[in-house]
């Protein structure tokens, strides 16, 4: 397999990575993970994913919950870097360094460097790029820091969804159906 | 609140003491899903002793949570992170007691007698006729409930796309589900807490633990044993789900192996144990009906959140003939519909959220090609699997149906399951945007529900891995009960088909095995 190859499958792989596992995401300490010194977060991933979250999220004029208010990266880093497999960390690692590098060439500064308006644009730009690793870490990293934030239900309330129902409409359980008789 | 236990005679990693076991018994099923459930249940009660084999978890149903984040994370494989090898499409399976039967929809179709008849002529299943299959079908159904939804058995969204069907003429496609007593939370894909939703869980399983089958959750088969080209038991470990530590080796002697792994889970043990591959197609044809979803915006507020999951589908395009293609309305919670749609970062994001209350989406689902594989790449599963041309040409058709019965249903716009943003405002536009969709990877948020095909079922064995009555052409008493028997891929919800053809071949196995 040529480098480009490698290179190629290997962004495809972390990009499948962000994409897929942010699925799984759940509220803060239902499933968290154990953060170790292998798994956290280090300084460009968190400066990425807070950055990705101030613009996803401008909620100023809107009813929504202002996500400085939530606890959006410790659940990030909680409910989903942690559990990670080691080979997907590592590669996850390497896209969000990759993806941060993403606007030197255009706009002279790292992501996490930018203004929040050329930050928003550069996002909007590889999201409809014509290269489909840079599509994938752009709207796998979005997904990721979206879902984290409406993983956590106080976030609901504003919608007016009440989340789980079944104990607030006092439902009984049907239990087991009997047995077909012969 | 009452709560009744479900009646499983279950064991889990918490129960096991030695660190090695060894049992017999007459047969042992790999997996609890559709096609284990039921093959445990038939076979126990002919009198065999049945030990039951789950990789998953056990998760009692009082202590489902009914969100979908926290079910994904516990109940489904790869705890929701399932996917073909490009990330684009997320293939969506249950891993727990009861498998995939646990989190689907509930939604029934009996097999179509198209794809029955075509399997006769190109597969020689010609003992797979629709009059051998329509007392299974019947069956099934009397036993899992599977019925038409009743009138209030519906949502808010449905109600408001049934006008859209009816303003273009079309006829409503009313769901057969396997519940009784719909409670409508909307939860299905997250497991019915109150157990109204008729899984193996609270049906088959129970119904076969009366009979004497045990069933071993957190046990991974590692590897299934045949001796002179008869199936003879397997080896598993029984691992702590917390800690990843396998706390037991576990090995059961069997003269009869049931392998319900699931479309995924078993070619890749069959590769892992070497077995049943003289024709080289285990793992092969994989298809897993993708499906994208559109979501609509309205003036008001539909407050789509709870409901029948799904209630109403237009198949008039579901044989390959007539398209290729079902549309499936369904509710969604927030954290689903917060990645359904591409609005555009920020505040056109923040608006989209905000109109999320205003919203509903339909799914439109396609016949696809089984053009996949599942293998074994450096210790991780590999889903080799992209959507090809033609069938993505379906879908475009597909989702120009979609947008006009939604414009029909009185939406205000409309947003694609896209990467980048594609709105369509209007009716006028729906042709000139969906025409201009290229297939390309990592471009649309494509989920599949049905992964299926990877041990195809025929008479053929140099083009096939199981034979027309479920056991593999290479190992005698080696079963295959799931959804990777499929020939080809049926365009409708399989599970009903699963359903069927597990207790056909139940009904088969007991006879070739009598005593």
């Amino acid at each position: 397999m040529s480098d480009i190859n490698k290179q190629r499958r290997q962004f495809l792989k972390l990009a499948t990575a962000i994409s897929v596992a942010v699925a799984s995401l759940s509220p803060m300490q239902v499933i968290a993970g154990k953060i170790t010194e292998d798994n956290k977060m280090d300084a460009t991933e968190h400066a990425v994913f807070t950055k990705m979250l101030t613009i996803s999220l401008p909620t100023e004029g809107s009813p929504l919950i202002p996500p400085a208010s939530l606890p959006v990266i410790p659940t990030i880093e909680g409910a989903l870097l942690a559990g990670m497999p080691p080979h997907i960390r590592q590669g996850l690692n390497q896209g969000i360094h990759y993806f941060n590098q993403g606007p030197l060439k255009k706009y002279g500064k790292s992501f996490n460097e930018l203004p929040d308006e050329q930050a928003t644009a550069f996002v909007d730009e590889w999201t409809n790029s014509d290269k489909a690793p840079h599509r994938a870490l752009a709207m796998g990293l979005k997904k990721l820091t979206v879902l984290a934030y409406w993983a956590i239900p106080d976030t609901w309330t504003p919608l007016g969804y009440v989340g789980p129902v079944s104990e607030k409409w006092k439902l009984k359980y049907r239990g087991v159906t009997p047995e077909p008789k012969a | 609140m009452m709560s009744n236990k479900n009646q499983l005679n279950v064991k889990t990693s918490e129960d096991m003491t030695a660190t090695e076991l060894n049992i017999e018994a007459d047969v042992v099923i790999i997996g609890s899903g559709a096609g284990g459930g039921i093959s445990a249940y038939e076979l126990a009660k002919a009198g065999k002793k049945v030990i039951v084999l789950e990789a998953g978890p056990y998760v009692p149903s009082e202590k489902f949570t009914e969100m979908m984040a926290v079910s994904m994370a516990t109940m489904y494989e790869g705890e929701g992170a399932q996917s073909n090898t490009d990330g684009d499409i997320t293939v969506l399976q249950g891993r727990c007691v009861g498998g995939s039967t646990v989190v689907n929809a509930a939604l029934c179709f009996r097999t179509p007698d198209y794809y029955l008849n075509k399997w006769g002529k190109e597969f020689g299943l010609t003992n797979l006729t629709p009059e051998v299959m329509l007392p299974y079908f019947e069956k099934v159904e009397k036993n899992l409930g599977i019925t038409e939804v009743k009138p209030h058995e519906t949502s808010s969204g449905a109600e408001t796309i049934k006008k859209g069907l009816r303003a273009l003429d079309i006829p409503l496609g009313l769901a057969r589900r396997n519940i009784r007593d719909c409670a409508m939370t909307g939860f299905c894909f997250a497991g019915c807490k109150t157990d109204r939703k008729q899984s193996m869980m609270v049906t088959y399983l129970p119904w076969a633990c009366n009979h004497g089958a045990e069933i071993y959750a957190d046990t991974q088969v590692t590897k299934i044993i045949a001796d002179n080209g008869t199936a003879k038991g397997v080896n598993a470990e029984v691992i702590d789900p917390k800690t990843g530590v396998t706390k037991t080796s576990l090995s059961v002697k069997a003269p009869i192996v049931v392998l319900a792994a699931g479309p995924t889970g078993s070619p890749l043990l069959l590769q892992q144990s070497g077995l049943a591959n003289s024709s080289g197609q285990v793992g092969k044809n994989f298809a897993c009906h993708p499906s994208l979803s559109i979501t609509a915006i309205y003036e008001k507020k539909l407050n789509d959140f709870h409901g029948a999951t799904h209630s109403l589908f237009d198949d008039r395009h579901t044989l390959p003939e007539n398209g290729g293609w079902i549309q499936l309305n369904a509710v969604q919670d927030p954290v689903e519909a917060s990645f359904m749609a591409e609005p555009g970062t920020g505040k056109p994001y923040v608006r989209y959220m905000q109109n999320y209350p205003n919203s509903t989406r339909l799914i439109t689902l396609i016949h696809d090609k089984n053009v996949g594989e599942v293998t074994m790449e450096n210790g991780y599963k590999e889903i080799r699997y992209q959507v090809d041309d033609k069938d993505f040409e379906a879908m475009k058709k597909g989702l120009k149906e979609n947008a006009r019965i939604l414009f029909a249903s009185g939406a205000k716009y409309l947003y694609l399951p896209t990467y980048d943003t594609q709105r369509i405002n209007s009716v006028d536009e729906i042709d000139s945007v969906i025409d201009a969709l290229e297939n390309e990877s990592a471009r649309y948020r494509y989920t599949s529900f049905h992964p299926q095909g990877t041990c195809r079922m025929g008479a053929d064995k140099s083009k096939t891995v199981v034979n027309p009555y479920g056991e593999t052409h290479d190992i005698k008493n080696l079963y295959v009960v799931d959804a990777s028997l499929l020939p080809t891929s049926i365009g409708y919800n399989p599970s009903e088909t699963v359903y069927a053809l597990a207790s056909y071949i139940a009904d088969h196995i007991n006879e070739a095995n009598p005593g």
